[in-house]
This record gives structure tokens, C-alpha cells and sequence, in this order.
């Protein structure tokens, strides 16, 4: 067989238009994709938000999405070694927090990997005083380290758990300078250790959630376990969204009182309170084709204008959010910025 | 008897499936209870509450009880509970009694089942207020007094203590997660490792390259022989079983079943730990500790109602704190979450047919694994008659597929399958002995995190004896666990001697 210039450039042209439907195809997502979460858990809040994003998402683009929950390493691995866009992820403030804490595994997620759009916040993240504890508030524990008293606070170093703890001690350094060191962590590791801490006097305040605590804050002052909420660090307008009946016993209105302004954790003199809401993002492999982060928000912003995943989302006690990635990023780094500054305030003494 | 309005007939279905998918999940190696109910979650949000818990708890309950199918047959636990039922199980098997292991193995474990259910239904809330008097400390000492077993098993006692450590020293391997109060710094990774070792080693790919990967190369190593015939393994007319095997067993099933029904209250205390210490106090307590290892029916009693104690055990702190017992109870948080539920001190009280629902699921479930085990025990059985050139070649593949899929597709949980298929092959014709490896690989990162909690919390070694009570009983049972081991050890040593 001989090859004339002819047949090569009908090759070629073939080829080109072959290759034309297939480029079109790679700017957008492939038919199965594999969503990463950063927990390992199916049980937790992320792999329940994950997945109803991923329903939804799934069923608006006619495609394929498995949420696999391996963990933010692992994660953080995968992303890595995709570009195609088979693999995304999504997590929440414990990616850029677990960076800012130095802890292993956690690269500058806004270096390192593109940050997608936000779809939703859990506003639970509370702390709790045992329900016969001396401290009735938050005001009572920063006025006990501004006297010398040793505050213990059981925590999870290393992020989400320990971003409430350092506004703490930040708090105190803002009232009374040096009245910080008298704010101990106790470093455990899960709910269940954190809860025991209390239980075994080894903490004065202990990190929980709304859902994963109120009920002990139903419980009578002479049980062991009964405790008491002192600060739920959710923004008021985020808080103001969740169900009006609460949780459990606990309404909407009651909530509210533990957290800003009601209950104040002074972030600087100028009388901003800290708060902390947990936003769940997408994260996207740096070099994916923006194309397919486009075709991603476009299709979140059809999916929420359709309103149905908001009414999953605030079944599930999730607050609905979602920002198109742009304006995520944004307002992500705004908040990572502002984290950092407190963490660098208190540095060397948490 | 309001919660009868909540049992349909789907329901009924729903229990019986999900023991059947559990059975299938806990009888392929490298598949767990964990992974199954983790599988089905999801389908829970559509079923409604009671009729997704009943799935979840078919799963729960066959997964546990289908670990002991391929732990008997092939040597190879089904999930990390079942390993003790390997080491009187399998030599059952192999001496052609695989049908009657399996019988004994399968009545061991409903009973387990029941008696902690009986446990779940009576005494949750005041069982999970026992639990929270367990600290760091005692939770240690718990761990310890599992890790005693290691003396027990060794038939060289001093080769089984050092390979115990060497698997405590291997689970160490990676990071000290923060998950668990640690520092997130990384330790004992060679340099150039990191990548691949930050997360350690884990424990269903060590565990199914230990037992299976293992043995299919000492088979290949010596040449593949003739399986076993239909003769050869008694199957049909109960194999040799008889109901006369559990008699003077009374003791031994309620304690091995209080035991796993104890283990699984205890927060993080670990679901492997109940089989082990079932299994160490069976053997402590036998008239006949040496048969133990060998095929001693009583060891595989203590280890099935031990770990099937767990799963009611497991359900205590879930249903009364809010707090998991186990990793697959874990998961069960989830299908409350996605149905709106609160679970905490005030669950039962607030949603008693919910409550009922569940202790119905739970028996039914148990009686169910019964049933459909016992019917399909001639069909197990005849797993050893497949020859092993067809046998090996689908277990390996089982093997690759279940270490691929246990962390949800990590690849380097295939290479630690075959790293340690090769160590454990290795590590016998070295001395070392692989059931004290495997208890210490199992237990180590248990025992690390709450001596080191103990520590930090408490200030110094003097608290281990100074804590409570029940730490001194935890010492005096730990002591009397060790020196059972070195009775024995003399006992068969001038045994040995004498013949």
C-alpha cells in the first residue's frame, strides 16, 4: 500500500473531525464521575450533604455520580492525579484550616487545587458546659480566665473543632491580654471522647454540635450527663434559616441565643464577634477544563432555583448556600484570611 | 404493642434480605458487615425510618454471623471479628468436620445474638450509664487484658509475645491521626514512603493477605493437592453434629456472650477485641486448654457468641448516649440523621415503637441468620470439595477486589494485601507466629491511643492502679490471664516431655 499526499491529508482531515465531537466531550463532565469526600465516614454531615448534591446534580446532567468517602488524604490524592474531571471533591473549612493548623496531608487548598462552588453550611458547631457547671456563659468563662481560672476545653486539634477554641482564646486576649493562657485544650478525639472528657471532669467546656448534643442538654442537672450549651458559633443570618422548630426540645429562637450577638466572643476591639459557619465546597484538580467547572455551576444554579435540594437540605438540618465558584472563592478566602489572623494572634499559646 | 402497626410485611421482607445480603457481605473475605450496611445506607432515605433500620440491622447481624462461612471453610475471616473462629474452625475443616463447625459456629452465634439483644432490651440506659465510668484508663487496661491473649495462642510463648509487638509495631506505622487526639505528626515511615504510608497499613488487607493471600502460597509452595471429596467432609446427617456438643457449654455461651455484649458498650473499644476476649476466657477457663487451636469446639463457641454478643452490645451507647459502638453502628447514625432523628439519652423515651421496631428487627434478624444458615450449611460445606485450582484463583481475585474496595478504591490497599500475603508466608518459616501478630496489629492502635490519653489526662503511670474499682479488677484479670498462659505452657511443656 502507498500513501499519496492525498490519502495522508484525507487522514488528517478525517482525524480532525473525528477529534472535533470528542474535544467538545472533554469540556464537559464525563458520564461517570467519582465524587471524593474528605471523611471517611458515611454516616457524617458531609457524606450526607455530598450525596444529596451528587443525587441531584446526577439527575439534572443525565450522568453518573458516586460519592466514595475516603477521607481527606486520600482525597486530596485522588483530585490530584485527575484532571479529566472524573474526579471531584468536596469538603468543608477543614481543608483550608487543617493547612492553617500545620496538620500532615493538608496542602493551601487555594494553591493547590481550583475552589468550586459552596452548596451548603452546617450551622451546628456548638461548645457546652456540664449542666451544673459554674460558667452559665460565655461571658462567665472569659471573665474566669481574666481571674486566673484555668479553663479546660475538649476539642479535636487540628481544624473545624479547634477553630472555635483559639476565637476563645482570642476572645480573652482581646478583653484582658495574657488572660489566654489561662484557655487549656484538651486534645481528644471524636464526639463520643470529647462528651467523655466532660464526663471524667477533664474538661470545664467540651466542642459538640446542635444535632449531636442537644439531647443531653434535655437531660436533668443531677444526671452526669446532662449538659448545657454556652455557644453555637453559626452566623446569625445563617441560624436564622434553619428550621423554626429547631432541634429536638431546643427551638429556633432558643438557639439563637447562644450564638452572636447574643452571645458575644469578641474577634477584635472593634466589636466584631467571631463566628464560624461549616460551609461545604467543591474542590476541583487545578488543571480541569473551566468548562466543566462552568457546566457545574450553571447546573447548580438551575438545580437550587428549582428549590427542591433546599427542601432535603433543611430536612437534614443543613442550611441551603450556594455561591457559583467565583464568588465562593472569594468569600472563602475572605474567611480563611480572617481564621489566619486570629490563629497568627494566638500563636505559641494554643 | 403500638410499634405492631409498624411491622408490614415489607418490613419482614426487608429484615430477611438484609440478613441475606449481611450473610453473603461477612461470608466473601475482604467484604464486612461495615461495608455492607455502608453499601445500603443510602437506600434507607426512601424506605422511611423503621423500615430502613430493618435492612440495616439484617445487614448488621448476617454480615457478623456470614464472617464465620469462610473463617471455618477456608481459614480466612469473613471480617476482622471472625478471627478467632479461624483457629478451631478451620481445623474442624480440615479434619473433615467442616459441616459440624459450621453448625456449632452458626447456634454459637444466634445465642450470642439473643443474649446481648436480651442485654439491649433491659438494661440499655443503665448498661450505658456503666459505660461512661470507662475512661481512657479503663478502656486501656480493657485492651490490655485482650492483648493476654497473645501469651494464650503462642506455642512458643517468647516467639509469640515478640510477633505480638511486631504487629503493634506495625499498626503503628503512619500518622497519629487527630481523629483520635493525636498530633497528626508521622512516624516510623521509612524515608520516600510517605506518600504511600501516611495512613499506615489497613487492617482488612492485612488481615485477608495474613490468612489468605498467605496460604494460598504455602499451597502453591508445596503443590496443589486433591481437595477434599464429598466423603471426606461428612456432608449431610449434621456431619457429625449433635445438640450433646453444648452440653456443659451453658457457661461458656453466656459469658463469651456477655463479654461481646461488654466489648461493644464500650465506645471505640473495637468489635475484634470482643471475639478475643471471648476466646482467651474460654481457653483460661477450659479443662482442656490445650486442645484449643486445634479444633476444639469450645473455642469456637466462645468466639462466635462473642462476637454476635457485640452486635446488641454495639446498639447501648448508640441508642442511649447517641454514641457509636462500633464502625458499623457508626453508619446506623447516618440513617437516622437521614430521616430527621435524633439519637441520645432521651431516643428510647421519645420514640419507643421506633425503639421496639428495632428489638423486633434485631430478633427477627437473628432467627432468620438461623434459618437460612443452617439450610444453606451443606451448600457452604461443599466450598472444600471445589478443587483448588478453580478455588485459589477465586479467592485471590475475591481477595484484590474486597482490599480495593474496603476504603472505597485506595490501590495501595491491594499492595498491602500482597505485602503482607508475602510476609505472612515468610514470617512462618521464620518462627513467627501470625494470630499474636494479628491481635497485636489489631489492638495496638487502641492500646497507643489510650495510654497515651491516660497519660496526658491523668499525669502518670501511677493512675492505671489508682483510677477506680474497676481498674483494680481489670488488673487482677489480667494477671490471672497471664499467669493461666505460663500454667499451661509448663503444663504442656512437661507434657511434650513426658512423651
Amino acid at each position: 500500500m502507498t500513501f499519496t499526499r492525498r490519502t495522508i491529508l484525507a487522514a488528517v482531515s478525517a482525524t480532525a473531525l473525528l477529534a472535533q465531537p470528542i474535544a467538545a466531550a472533554a469540556q464537559e463532565l464525563p458520564r461517570n464521575v467519582r465524587l471524593v469526600i474528605g471523611s471517611t465516614s458515611t454516616g457524617g454531615d458531609t457524606y450526607q450533604n455530598s450525596s444529596i448534591v451528587a443525587d441531584a446534580l446526577a439527575e439534572h446532567l443525565d450522568i453518573n455520580i458516586k460519592v466514595d468517602a475516603v477521607g481527606a488524604t486520600e482525597a486530596f490524592k485522588a483530585l490530584e492525579r485527575d484532571s479529566r474531571g472524573t474526579t471531584l471533591m468536596i469538603f468543608h473549612d477543614q481543608s483550608y484550616l487543617g493547612n492553617l493548623y500545620g496538620v500532615s496531608g493538608y496542602d493551601d487548598p487555594f494553591e493547590n487545587y481550583t475552589v468550586g462552588p459552596t452548596v451548603a453550611i452546617n450551622p451546628g458547631n456548638a461548645y457546652l458546659v456540664p449542666k451544673s457547671s459554674e460558667y452559665q456563659s460565655m461571658d462567665d468563662i472569659l471573665t474566669a480566665a481574666e481571674n486566673g481560672e484555668r479553663v479546660r476545653v475538649a476539642i479535636q486539634p487540628g481544624g473545624v473543632s479547634e477553630i472555635g477554641f483559639s476565637a476563645m482564646k482570642n476572645a480573652a486576649a482581646v478583653r484582658s491580654p495574657g488572660s489566654e493562657e489561662n484557655i487549656v485544650a484538651v486534645n481528644t478525639g471524636s464526639q463520643s471522647d470529647k462528651n467523655q472528657a466532660m464526663w471524667d471532669d477533664l474538661a470545664d467546656v467540651i466542642n459538640g454540635s446542635i444535632q449531636a448534643n442537644e439531647q443531653f442538654t434535655q437531660l436533668p442537672e443531677d444526671d452526669q450527663k446532662a449538659m448545657r450549651f454556652v455557644w453555637i458559633t453559626a452566623r446569625p443570618a445563617t441560624l436564622e434559616q434553619a428550621p423554626e422548630q429547631g432541634m429536638g426540645e431546643t427551638d429556633r429562637a432558643a438557639l439563637m441565643q447562644y450564638a452572636a450577638p447574643e452571645t458575644s466572643v469578641p474577634l477584635n476591639e472593634e466589636g466584631e464577634n467571631f463566628t464560624f459557619d461549616k460551609e461545604f465546597f467543591f474542590l476541583f484538580n487545578p488543571e480541569m477544563d473551566p468548562a466543566i467547572i462552568e457546566q457545574i455551576d450553571t447546573a447548580l444554579a438551575e438545580i437550587f432555583e428549582n428549590g427542591e435540594i433546599q427542601e432535603r437540605q433543611k430536612a437534614s438540618f443543613f442550611i441551603p448556600n450556594f455561591l457559583p465558584s467565583g464568588e465562593a472563592q472569594q468569600h472563602l478566602m475572605d474567611k480563611r484570611d480572617t481564621y489566619e489572623q486570629v490563629i497568627s494572634e494566638i500563636s505559641g499559646e494554643s | 404493642m403500638e410499634f405492631l402497626s409498624l411491622i408490614s410485611p415489607l418490613f419482614l421482607c426487608l429484615v430477611v434480605g438484609g440478613t441475606l445480603v449481611g450473610i453473603i457481605f461477612g461470608a466473601i473475605p475482604g467484604m464486612t458487615a461495615t461495608m455492607a450496611v455502608a453499601v445500603c445506607l443510602p437506600m434507607t432515605y426512601s424506605l422511611g425510618l423503621e423500615n430502613g433500620l430493618a435492612l440495616l440491622l439484617g445487614l448488621y447481624v448476617g454480615g457478623i454471623s456470614g464472617g464465620l462461612v469462610p473463617a471455618i471453610l477456608l481459614g480466612i475471616p469473613g471480617t476482622p471479628s471472625s478471627i478467632t473462629t479461624t483457629f478451631d474452625g478451620y481445623p474442624m475443616a480440615k479434619a473433615g468436620e467442616g459441616e459440624k463447625a459450621l453448625r456449632i459456629g452458626i447456634i454459637a452465634s444466634f445465642c450470642g445474638g439473643v443474649v446481648s439483644l436480651i442485654a439491649l432490651f433491659f438494661f440499655a440506659p443503665a448498661l450505658a450509664n456503666f459505660a461512661i465510668e470507662f475512661s481512657y484508663v479503663e478502656k486501656f487496661l480493657i485492651i490490655l487484658f485482650a492483648l493476654t491473649v497473645m501469651a494464650a495462642l503462642s506455642s512458643d510463648m517468647l516467639m509469640g509475645i515478640f510477633s505480638g509487638f511486631l504487629g503493634i509495631f506495625v499498626a503503628l506505622i503512619g500518622v497519629y491521626d487527630i481523629s483520635d487526639g493525636g498530633n497528626g505528626e508521622l512516624r516510623l515511615i521509612p524515608p520516600g514512603t510517605e506518600y504511600w504510608l501516611e495512613g499506615g497499613f489497613s487492617l482488612l488487607p492485612v488481615l485477608i493477605g495474613l490468612f489468605g493471600l498467605a496460604a494460598i502460597l504455602e499451597e502453591a509452595e508445596t503443590g496443589v493437592k486433591q481437595g477434599q471429596t464429598m466423603d471426606d467432609v461428612k456432608i449431610g446427617g449434621g456431619g457429625g453434629f449433635s445438640l450433646g456438643i453444648f452440653k456443659g457449654q451453658f457457661v461458656n455461651i453466656f459469658r463469651s456472650s456477655g463479654i461481646g455484649t461488654f466489648t461493644g458498650i464500650l465506645p471505640g473499644v473495637g468489635g475484634s477485641a470482643a471475639s478475643i476476649l471471648a476466646y482467651s476466657n474460654a481457653k483460661t477457663f477450659s479443662k482442656h486448654p490445650e486442645r484449643f487451636g486445634k479444633g476444639e469446639p469450645s473455642g469456637l463457641i466462645a468466639s462466635e457468641s462473642g462476637n454476635n454478643g457485640l452486635t446488641g452490645g454495639a446498639l447501648v451507647p448508640l441508642l442511649s448516649l447517641g454514641i457509636p459502638g462500633d464502625s458499623t453502628t457508626a453508619l446506623l447514625i447516618g440513617a437516622f440523621t437521614l430521616q430527621g432523628i435524633q439519637v441520645g439519652p432521651l431516643f428510647i423515651g421519645n420514640n419507643p415503637e421506633t425503639w421496639n421496631a428495632m428489638i423486633f428487627a434485631m430478633l427477627l434478624a437473628n432467627v432468620a441468620m438461623l434459618v437460612m444458615m443452617y439450610v444453606a450449611i451443606r451448600y457452604f460445606a461443599m466450598v472444600v470439595t471445589i478443587p483448588k485450582h478453580i478455588l485459589f484463583p477465586v479467592i485471590l481475585m475475591m481477595c484484590v477486589i474486597g482490599a480495593y474496595t474496603i476504603n472505597y478504591g485506595i490501590m495501595f490497599d491491594v499492595w498491602t494485601l500482597l505485602i503482607f500475603g508475602l510476609f505472612g508466608w515468610v514470617a512462618v518459616k521464620l518462627g513467627l507466629e501470625i494470630a499474636p501478630f494479628i491481635i497485636g496489629f489489631i489492638l495496638g492502635p487502641s492500646a497507643e491511643v489510650y495510654f497515651v490519653k491516660s497519660l496526658e489526662s491523668f499525669g502518670d503511670l501511677t493512675i492505671f492502679f489508682t483510677k477506680s474499682w474497676i481498674a483494680l479488677v481489670l488488673w487482677v484479670l489480667i494477671i490471672g490471664s497471664l499467669a493461666a498462659s505460663v500454667y499451661i505452657a509448663r503444663n504442656k511443656r512437661a507434657t511434650d516431655q513426658l512423651a
